[in-house]
């Protein structure tokens, strides 16, 4: 266990590995996103209120599920930074926090374009969305740490100790803003029967398309994250290597 | 160890009473988060409207918002002038729990920027037109809220000390962070004009305060760790 976990943190050995799951993971990610799409797209029956409008859920619904994976994911790397100083998880969480600033800014776009045809506008200062709006701002912050300071050490600790105080703040906002004003319309429930409010042939491409995006963010972190490795570690002898290989 | 062995105890007072000090030997820092409070707030009539029944609507939000402006702006005193001059590094030498010694920093720049404001403020909320019923209770949130608003501040400027030019960094990390108790503090605020009962909301700020009393300065301490070398 230990072994592995020391492993873990060599950038050489994620960089090798990720490259051979990397191919795979590309391949699932655009199967699922081509069936995903084609299916929300062409053969969900629209609903009875919305009508087609609903479709935007199938991109909207999956980016904002998983922009919200992005600082307990911060939180988590700069924990392992601070604890036992492995590099790998500072790279992640260095290429996660943009990343994470575009997934919650596609999600308040998505959500707002979907706003502005079923609530009439494009924008209500309502708990979920204010919640995401300063989540948004968060993360900005954690970047504009980071590029402000220029040790590379001290912005990891930094940004490390600012996600995990981030963390706990998204929880405490997400919390005090729905406590605020509340219009957004809870998460539906989805069951297998028929007479159920959203029927299979609702839900399953949804799913496909929350894992197609999950996939892809996947995919997006490992390849910026190899990108961070080789800037990182281009001094290094491996890498160099590489280099001259190709 | 020699008899001169001090505890924590007297380290914290004594940081706290240099703080004081401090502070009251300049005595513009004591003055500008308090007159930036004033200048704000009456911003807002200005550009808004003066209306009394509209100031009336806004003047709770405005207020707040005016207080955690003032206390961003009086934040770059409180680590600021001590990394300069090197005894923030002293304060990291000392042997005694920073937690401590960073806790008696934000006491005495509670006291100095949050304290004036709470007093100060249903004066501005009798210029605003806030109903009259409310200015005890917009007076107590101030006094629960501007020490949170103090300690989370302390974690952005703590990150950012090293930093040259931080003004408006430290502003995107911090504003975000103290929405909560902008949140709670407005609410209780409009809970009065609207006649219901407070304990609730009041009980709520006061678990942000203790809240934030037992975990950022623990916070502050490991950034300060961080950002001075």
């Amino acid at each position: 266990m230990w072994l592995w976990f020391s492993k873990l943190g060599s950038p050489k050995w994620f960089y090798e590995l990720s490259g051979k799951w990397l191919p795979w993971l590309a391949a699932g990610m655009s199967l699922l996103l081509i069936v995903g799409i084609i299916w929300a797209l062409l053969f969900v029956p629209p609903d009875y209120q919305q009508g087609d409008t609903i479709r935007i859920m199938y991109v909207h619904v999956p980016f904002a599920s998983i922009s919200l994976a992005f600082f307990p994911l911060m939180a988590v790397a700069g924990t392992i930074t601070l604890v036992w100083r492995m590099k790998l998880a500072d790279m992640v969480a260095k290429t996660a926090a943009p990343l994470g600033a575009w997934f919650t800014a596609l999600a308040l776009a998505s959500g707002s374009i979907w706003g502005s045809d079923i609530w009439g506008t494009w924008w209500i200062w309502d708990g979920r969305l204010t919640s995401m709006l300063l989540q948004f701002f968060l993360l900005v912050g954690v970047i504009s740490l980071r590029s402000a300071l220029e040790d590379a050490d001290a912005a990891a600790k930094a940004c490390a100790l600012l996600s995990i105080v981030g963390c706990i703040n998204v929880f405490v906002i997400k919390y005090s803003v729905d406590w605020w004003n509340t219009l957004h319309q809870p998460s539906g429930s989805f069951s297998l029967s028929d007479e159920a409010p959203n029927p299979p042939e609702v839900w399953v491409p949804l799913v496909i398309m929350i894992v197609a995006v999950y996939l892809f963010f996947v995919v997006s972190l490992i390849l910026s994250t190899r990108n961070e490795i080789l800037e990182r570690e281009r001094r290094s002898q491996w890498v160099q290597e590489l280099i001259g290989a190709n | 160890m020699t008899a001169q062995t001090v505890t924590t105890f007297q380290a914290f007072k004594a940081t706290l009473k240099r703080d004081l000090l401090i502070a009251y030997k300049r005595k513009n820092d004591m003055v500008n988060p308090f007159m930036f409070f004033l200048i704000v707030a009456s911003l807002f009539p200005i550009g808004i409207s003066p209306d009394p029944d509209r100031l009336a609507e806004i003047a709770s939000g405005v207020l707040w918002i005016s207080a955690l402006l003032a206390s961003l702006l009086a934040m770059d005193n409180l680590f600021r002038s001590d990394y300069e001059d090197g005894s923030l590094e002293q304060l990291l030498l000392s042997p005694h729990p920073l937690y401590f010694l960073v806790l008696a920093k934000n006491i005495s720049h509670w006291l100095v920027s949050g304290l004036p404001v709470a007093l100060v403020s249903p004066l501005v909320a009798y210029m605003l037109n806030l109903p009259g019923e409310s200015y005890f209770t917009l007076f107590i949130t101030l006094l629960i809220g501007t020490p949170v608003l103090s300690l989370l501040g302390s974690i952005g400027v703590a990150l950012t000390v090293g930093l040259g030019s931080r003004g408006l960094i430290l502003a995107v990390i911090t504003l975000p962070m103290s929405v909560p108790v902008l949140i709670a503090g407005t609410l209780t605020v409009q809970q009065t004009l609207n006649g219901a009962s407070l304990a609730g909301y009041l009980a709520i700020l006061a678990a942000m305060l203790f809240a934030a009393v037992s975990f950022a300065p623990l916070a502050s301490a490991a950034a300060l760790r961080i950002s001075v070398k």
